[in-house]
């Protein structure tokens, strides 16, 4: 259980994070997303301790992560920049941290397996791709076997194999109770892994919800249908929580309907469907719809170069 | 705040900032419990259990000496420079004496400073591997996985300097234990002729061991302090290798007082055997160097609890 209470971090006039407010329960996977910049890992480092808050505090279990007799055990965090001496083995690297917390050999040895560095675990750090290092920050995460799991960005430089396997990974931390706490920027990869969501933008917090409601306050979930007879499915769909709109005289726009029962009500009174297609591929602009006034530095395509067409 | 290394593990409570009554009351009931059942795989929502669990597992003093220890061995610097001290010390000791001839040496030098004079350049390496030991930390970014597995912070610094000053110390003792007699086989009806049984040379040795290692110290506090290895490493040599000998032109005899007691000067005299009257005695240097020490370490511990990593 992660708790954050009114956190802000301010450097100088710039503040980073404001007066953020969250829980991440355990037992499920929360997304932690927001564009570059808005402040995804400053808050991670603080609820680590190692920034400390302009003002709010974070809790991890029962109190700050510091104030923890074994904090490894409480939280094991990868974090966003990366924090190995590239000069140790994978091995040697696992067991500095190990001993601080009188973790046996073995142990770091199973965490080693677990993430898949076996044959790489005794080569220098130095020579390690990124996928690699990354994997090496998710085994010092996983070292203590900890309650929570905290984790920035980590399907960064992964290849699609590596990727898989954290959201395999992340769903089997969660089934085991723990907690889990993972940011990204991208949505698309969030709604496959995340079942909670917690979301900012400039610092701020932008929305706290499930994934599941986050799509349908999006409006998606929306399903076109194209039949001839437009106006008979439309009353014969009709319903609470069903939204239907008109575009076009054939065309419909269902949502809080599934395509099942699209089809089979069509069916069942012999109309005719032409298309039938599920709009779910703007997850990522709802998302994006959300955040767009907090991007850090967005980036202006379109605009000005229509500007400049009217201009010539 | 955590002032003594023993002290880390024993108050988990105290250090928890701003505790609103939340947490207070989340610390009232939970005790601490080292009993606490292990998560059993497969468990779906077991928050107090989960977050509770212990396995025996904990920071301790000795636990982070270890880890420090561990993380020294397993760098390759670290051999090669201790190594490396240890050769230039025996052999620069054995080349200066073999080409020594009666009274070509300064009035001043003794036969102890004479056959070490290889630590001059052991002396930069340990100080350049004491840097390394904190300040590379924070160059590779390793200082935050440090923080994350012991966030109290200090009990690492404390570590570090122990281990370091320790090992440093051990290296220099057989480095110079074994220098002086290999030396002193060329220096037979020589004026610089001694044994280990002549009065001063034993605690010569010992302290020209325990200066180094001191120094190596000083430096791994510059490292903590100035977190870069360039920056430690150019305080190093500004202040403890060039600022004596800019001091020793200025034509103020308060500054030839105070400069002996200046971190170089200081180790210089704790491996003398002729004091001359711009050297401390052996006692009063072994303080100066531990009050360098002492006063650096401490400046390092304040910022480094306050300071984001």
């Amino acid at each position: 259980m992660i708790r954050a209470y009114g956190l802000t971090k301010r450097y100088g006039e710039k503040t980073v994070v404001q007066d953020l407010t969250f829980t991440v329960r355990p037992g499920t996977v929360t997304g932690f997303l927001g564009p570059n910049g808005a402040g995804k890992s400053t808050t991670m480092r603080m609820l680590l301790g190692l920034d400390a808050p302009t003002s709010g505090r974070a809790t991890i279990g029962d109190r700050c992560y510091a104030a923890h007799p074994a904090p490894l055990c409480a939280a094991g965090a990868l974090l966003e920049a990366r924090s190995i001496h590239p000069g140790r083995s994978a091995r040697g690297h696992l067991l500095a941290l190990a001993h601080t917390h009188g973790i046996p050999r073995r142990q770091v040895t199973a965490v080693i397996e677990r993430v898949g560095l076996g044959e790489a675990a005794d080569r220098r750090v130095k020579g390690f791709s990124l996928g690699m290092g990354q994997r090496l920050g998710i085994a010092a995460a996983l070292l203590a076997d900890p309650a929570t799991v905290i984790l920035d960005e980590p399907v960064n430089g992964l290849d699609p194999e590596g990727v898989r396997w954290i959201r395999n990974l992340l769903k089997s931390l969660a089934a085991e109770g723990r907690t889990v706490f993972v940011s990204s920027h991208l949505m698309s990869e969030m709604a496959l892994t995340a079942e909670h969501l917690v979301i900012i933008g400039r610092g701020r917090l932008l929305a706290d919800t499930t994934v599941e409601r986050f799509v349908r306050d999006a409006g998606l979930g929306v399903i076109k249908v194209v039949t001839p007879e437009a106006g008979r499915l439309r009353e014969l769909l009709a319903g609470p929580g069903v939204d239907i709109a008109g575009d076009g005289p054939d065309t419909l726009r269902i949502g809080g309907s599934d395509g099942e029962r699209i089809g089979r009500t069509a069916a069942a009174h012999s109309i005719p469907v032409f298309e039938l297609t599920p709009h779910s591929a703007s997850l990522e602009e709802a998302f994006m719809d959300l955040t767009r006034d907090a991007v850090e530095y967005p980036a202006h395509s379109e605009a000005p170069a229509t500007a400049h067409g009217a201009a010539a | 705040m955590t002032g003594r290394p023993g002290d880390a593990p024993s108050r988990p409570q105290e250090q928890c900032p701003a505790a609103g009554p939340a947490s207070a009351q989340a610390m009232a009931s939970d005790a601490y419990a080292p009993t606490a059942p292990p998560r059993t795989p497969g468990a779906t929502s077991t928050p107090a259990g989960a977050e509770q669990r212990n396995d025996g597992y904990g920071v301790t003093w000795p636990r982070v000496l270890h880890s420090e220890w561990a993380k020294l061995w397993s760098l390759r610097s670290t051999w090669i420079s201790l190594i490396a001290t240890c050769v230039v010390t025996v052999v620069l000791g054995m080349a200066v004496a073999g080409t020594y001839e009666s009274g070509s040496a300064d009035s001043d030098v003794g036969p102890v400073e004479l056959t070490l004079l290889g630590t001059q350049f052991g002396q930069i390496m340990i100080a350049v591997l004491g840097v390394l030991v904190t300040a590379g930390e924070y160059a590779t970014g390793m200082i935050r996985a440090t923080f994350a597995a012991v966030p109290r912070r200090l009990p690492v610094l404390w570590a570090k300097a122990t281990v370091f000053g320790a090992v440093a110390f051990a290296v220099m003792l057989v480095t110079v234990f074994l220098t002086f007699p290999l030396a002193q086989g060329f220096l037979s009806g020589t004026d610089m002729e001694a044994g280990l049984g002549d009065p001063g040379v034993v605690r010569a040795l010992c302290g020209a061991a325990a200066g180094i290692a001191l120094s190596g110290v000083l430096c791994l506090g510059f490292g903590a302090l100035l977190r870069g290895v360039p920056a430690a490493i150019g305080a190093y040599i500004g202040a403890v290798l060039v600022l004596p000998e800019v001091a020793g032109l200025l034509p103020y005899g308060a500054v030839d007082d105070i400069t002996a007691y200046l971190p170089s000067k200081a180790t210089y005299a704790l491996m003398a055997t002729h004091h001359g009257p711009d050297l401390l005695a052996p006692g009063p240097a072994l303080l100066a160097m531990g009050c360098w020490v002492a006063v650096t370490l401490a400046a390092a511990a304040l910022l480094i609890k306050r300071r984001d990593v």
